[in-house]
């Protein structure tokens, strides 16, 4: 274990190159490209010592990321420029490091403080009017009763407040439709994202706007829908051939939201949930 | 980890045309849509995603020649093999020529693939297979055969030589079981034998000269057929190949056989075609270390970490054992070569550690200085090495460089239950001497040993193999005696396997009543807590033999077994021994016939004119050696059993015999003592004809290693993984039938 000099709050993006990583192939990754960069990161105690990167919240596989949260923690104090540098130099495929905040050392963890996270998913063979008035449905209810698979059983619970906000925006630029597609539009959600309240699942939301229009929800590409169970997950949402199905393409988490900042963008007169 | 000086090589960007006049072959990409949709439907899409650190994506209308390495398995395994990574960088080193990398779809990408009608592409830059130049096939096991051709297929190129078109890639196979390429012959299009690495330089060179790269439009200017031809003819191009040694062009050959189904020869049908061909060997092995940048995945596979070969070759001698016979002579790297060359692979890769692989890491010369000195350097660096020997060094040595803590399993290769069967194939270690392995590696901590044994071994009675249950309940007691119930002795069984160019290469496989009848016998010896038996259904192992020793007639055969829905053979979860029956029964052919008879010396084999340097004379020589139950002594340090690898290759052996080299052997009881064995002539050389000690003929495995990654899905057969990188660049290959791979030391949970 070595002792902490510093903190870095590192803000990044991860794009297609490495898109289909899951959490803990990401982990390894990233401790490679430290040892790459030769950034010296501070490591855990224990058999076989970690570098000390803690994510905010694990981005699941397949899914894009437009603005992650990370804390580094370094052993020896670097100027920012210097650890850009380093980062950039090993940096694995496919992420970006946006943004870099010296953080106290001492400051609360990272992921007790999320709120909220954002979400854009591209859907294949849906009419705009029809996602927005499945959207609007879904706002208006109270509960929205849904079931999510956990270790191969079924648990109940309530989507309706992890769903802080839903819209049907103009289909991602970035989402280039596949020949044959024939309607293409985007969705954009704020779902609850806490350690102890609860988070959403953007595919879950996929399903139940295609429940509301009647349609059956293919998963989003590259198998998002929690890594370990996605097989099953897959097989059950496809099941039922009968219905037209909606195609998920490009699903992107635009944005972490920590409490403070989301308090301060709702004060401000932004998106409320 | 240090803040000091740091490199600030990124890996190689795109390279843009600058200035080149010449504007080459550059079809599109598959879009990124038609991707992302495909890989949406399938498990792990991470394998065919690429992005990976040190790949490389280079401008196709900037380069020349085309390469892509198709590896026929799954990319866990694909991207574990050391020969890949090295190719990939001797080729890529060029940057007027590019080489990608293909891996097999697993069933669902597979099928997905031909629903939707898409090519199977390349995974730097989505090319469609067929849009290369040249596709290397790097096959290093038997039963990957149906993937080669799925991948052929997927690809949209012609599956045999004859249904190939001029626009087609040549196909080009390197790896360990190409030292038989009959079966497949009709699949390929050139074989490279041995080492690759100066070859696949030779081959490109001559592809440019001729013009293979080139594409002249046929047809008026604007016409949009898209038809196009090369700038030399196929057919020129083989005979051309044909020339450089060590590539053997199989459509250049008619085989004979006899009218009781006998293989009778084989007839050049092009001036051009040389008759014997033997395996090359790469010139500058000892000093020049490539593969540095290796190419690091982004998801988990099955050797998971950066590798270093620091010896090439084996001179033990285990008569069983295909690798160890095809990859001499034997190579060193120099200590400060090798220390070198691992801080620069730990450097450019970011890998937390590295295995030091050969076929037998504890027989390289400089191991312990190498070791020392890399934990000196990088104390944080894990260490792993591969081992066939049972001896106290190697427990030691594992010892030395294992992670304190928690121990798994140490793995012991005796092969054989009984001394006399040992010695008949070569592995002359003593009952005590596993015995005292066993005693010090519980000693050490580890509280689990792994036994490797084969069955069906030539000359094999019953009570060789019930000798087998004896010494492993003798391992057990101690194992209780150091750690009570705590203690387990796992033993795995597999069939042996005749590989060719060895001396057991004429002897049949035992039938599967004779091998089902011995572990039989075998488990009734066998229970108790702390004992587990685990072996293979043998039929795998029938289909391996039949393929390792057939003939040009099963290459209709494999095609017949693949469009049965033969894939993935290698996996137990795919394999289906019937549907291969049924497809030789197609064709009149009995796995049975190649597998289990056993050759008459003096017969022709349909392998005898390719070679890897061990000559014929001495294969026999040894095989009655073997009969008599007699060793060889290993030419490291003992005599020189006049193998004929000086003759065929041009390569002097350096032994502790004849050579200039000063050798450091371990020998002694508690194999810690280090003897000098100096040139012919030094006063300090033993004196003694078989200079070797008692260790010295002994055989089996550690290697350090806890991250069994899995590849996704039920086991493979073929053990070795632990072997060093294979395919093209070294004979030895993987999972050929080496003796044994072996995990030893450390956590199975970690890592
Ligand atoms: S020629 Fe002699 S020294 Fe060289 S590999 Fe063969 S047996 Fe060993």
């Amino acid at each position: 274990m070595s002792e902490v000099k510093q903190r870095w709050r590192l803000v990044f993006a991860r794009d297609e190159e490495a898109r289909y990583l899951s959490h803990l192939d990401a982990v390894r990754l990233w401790e490679r490209a430290f040892r790459r960069g030769e950034i010296p990161v501070a490591t855990s105690e224990g058999f076989t010592p970690r570098s000390r990167l803690i994510f905010a919240a694990p981005l699941q596989l397949g899914m894009l990321a437009e603005h992650e949260l990370a804390d580094l923690f370094l052993a020896e104090r670097l100027t920012a420029p210097d650890l850009r540098d380093r980062l950039a130099a090993g940096m694995p495929r496919g992420y970006r490091v946006v943004d870099l905040h010296d953080v106290w050392v001492g400051a609360p963890a990272i992921a007790p403080q999320l709120a909220a996270a954002d979400y854009r998913m591209t859907l294949l063979n849906v009419e705009r009017t029809a996602l927005e008035s499945a959207a609007a449905t879904l706002t208006a209810a109270e509960r929205l009763p849904r079931e999510r698979l956990k270790e191969g059983k079924s648990i109940p619970y309530d989507l309706r407040p992890l769903l802080l906000d839903i819209r049907a925006i103009p289909p991602d630029p970035k989402a280039a439709p596949p020949e044959a597609a024939a309607a293409m539009t985007s969705v954009w959600m704020r779902l609850r994202h806490t350690q102890d309240r609860g988070s959403g699942r953007a595919e879950e939301v996929v399903a139940a706007l295609a429940d509301e229009m009647g349609l059956v929800a293919s998963p989003a590409s590259g198998g998002v829908g929690g890594e370990a169970e996605a097989d099953e997950t897959r097989a059950e949402i496809v099941a039922p051939a009968a219905r037209a199905v909606i195609e998920v393409i490009r699903p992107v988490r635009e944005r972490l939201w920590l409490v403070n900042e989301l308090d301060s963008e709702a004060s401000s007169g932004g998106v409320v949930g | 980890m240090v803040a000091a000086a740091r490199p600030r090589r990124q890996p190689d960007t795109p390279e843009v045309g600058t200035g080149s006049v010449e504007q080459f072959h550059a079809p599109a990409p598959l879009s990124s849509a038609t991707v992302e949709r495909v890989l949406g439907k399938v498990r792990k899409p991470g394998r065919y995603a690429g992005g990976e650190w040190n790949s490389v994506q280079k401008d196709w209308a900037a380069t020349a020649l085309k390469w892509c390495f198709a590896y026929p398995d799954l990319y866990e395994i694909g991207m574990s093999n050391l020969g890949l990574r090295i190719l990939y960088e001797v080729l890529n080193d060029r940057s007027d020529r590019l080489a990608e990398r293909c891996f097999s779809p697993d069933v669902d990408l597979a099928d997905e693939l031909r629903a939707a009608g898409v090519p199977l592409w390349s995974i730097e830059t989505r090319r469609p297979l067929r849009e290369f130049d040249v596709l290397g096939l790097s096959l290093g096991y038997e039963l990957v055969c149906t993937n080669m051709l799925e991948m052929l297929d997927l690809g949209g190129i012609g599956l045999t030589t004859g249904e190939r078109s001029e626009s087609d890639p040549l196909v080009i196979a390197g790896g360990s079981i190409v030292l038989n390429p009959e079966p497949i012959a009709g699949f390929v299009d050139a074989v490279v034998l041995g080492e690759g690495e100066d070859v696949v330089i030779e081959i490109s060179d001559e592809l440019e000269r001729l013009g293979w790269h080139r594409r002249i439009r046929v047809g008026g200017i604007g016409e949009r057929t898209g038809e196009w031809r090369r700038g030399v003819d196929r057919a020129t191009a083989l005979r051309a190949l044909a020339r450089i040694p060590g590539v053997y062009v199989p459509s250049l050959y008619r085989a004979r056989y006899l009218a009781d189904g006998r293989f009778d020869r084989l007839e050049a049908l092009d001036a051009a075609a040389p008759m014997t061909i033997t395996g090359r060997i790469a010139a500058d092995f000892e000093t020049h270390v490539r593969g540095v940048r290796q190419l690091v995945p982004n998801i988990g596979i099955v050797f998971d970490r950066a590798q270093l070969e620091v010896m090439r070759g084996c001179t033990r001698g285990c008569r069983f054992c295909g690798a160890g016979m095809q990859s001499r002579p034997l190579r060193e790297r120099a200590p400060d070569v090798a220390v070198d060359a691992a801080e620069a692979i730990l450097r450019a890769t970011g890998y937390e550690e590295i295995g030091l692989t050969s076929l037998s890491t504890a027989d390289y010369t400089h191991v312990r200085e190498v070791a020392t000195e890399l934990r000196r350097r990088r104390p944080q660096t894990l260490l792993s090495l591969p081992s066939t020997r049972v001896d106290a060094f190697t427990v030691e040595l594992v010892d030395a460089i294992a992670p304190t803590g928690k121990r798994g399993g140490f793995t012991f290769a005796p092969e054989a239950g009984s001394q006399r069967l040992r010695d008949t194939i070569n592995k002359g270690v003593s009952d005590e001497e596993i015995e005292r392995c066993a005693q010090l590696a519980f000693d050490r901590g580890w509280s689990s040993i792994k036994l490797y044994f084969m069955i069906g071994l030539p000359g094999e009675t019953m009570d060789d193999v019930l000798a087998i249950a004896a010494i492993s309940r003798r391992v057990l007691q101690m194992g209780h005696r150091r750690h009570g119930g705590r203690a387990q002795v796992k033993v795995n069984l597999s069939t042996f396997v005749p590989k060719v160019m060895t001396p057991f290469q004429w002897d049949g496989q035992d039938s599967t009543l004779e091998i089902e009848a011995k572990v039989g016998a075998l488990r009734q010896a066998m229970h108790g807590k702390g004992l587990t038996i685990s072996w293979h259904d043998p039929t795998s192992s029938i289909l391996e033999a039949a393929l390792g020793r057939g003939d040009r007639r099963l290459g209709p055969v494999i095609r017949r077994a693949w469009q049965k829905g033969a894939r993935l053979d290698a996996w137990d979860e795919h394999f289906d021994y019937p549907t291969w029956l049924a497809a030789f029964a197609e064709a009149g052919l009995e796995p049975a016939w190649y597998a289990q008879r056993d050759i008459p010396t003096d017969e022709r084999l349909p392998w005898a004119h390719l070679g890897a340097g061990v000559s014929t004379a001495f294969l026999l020589r040894d095989r009655k050696r073997a009969l008599a139950a007699r060793a060889t002594a290993d030419c490291h340090w003992g005599p020189c059993a006049n193998c004929g690898v000086p003759a065929a290759t041009g390569f002097a052996c350096q032994t502790g015999e004849d050579g200039p080299r000063t050798l450091l052997v371990s020998v002694g009881d508690e194999g810690r003592g280090w003897r000098y064995i100096g040139p012919p002539g030094d006063p300090r050389r033993p004196t003694t004809a078989s200079s070797a000690g008692p260790n010295a003929l002994s055989g089996s495995g550690a290697d350090v290693d806890g991250d069994n990654v899995e590849a996704g899905r039920g086991e493979r057969r073929d053990r070795p993984y632990d072997l060093p990188g294979s395919e093209m660049q070294s004979k030895d290959a993987g999972p050929d039938g080496l003796a044994s791979p072996v995990e030893a030391a450390g956590d199975e949970s970690t890592g």
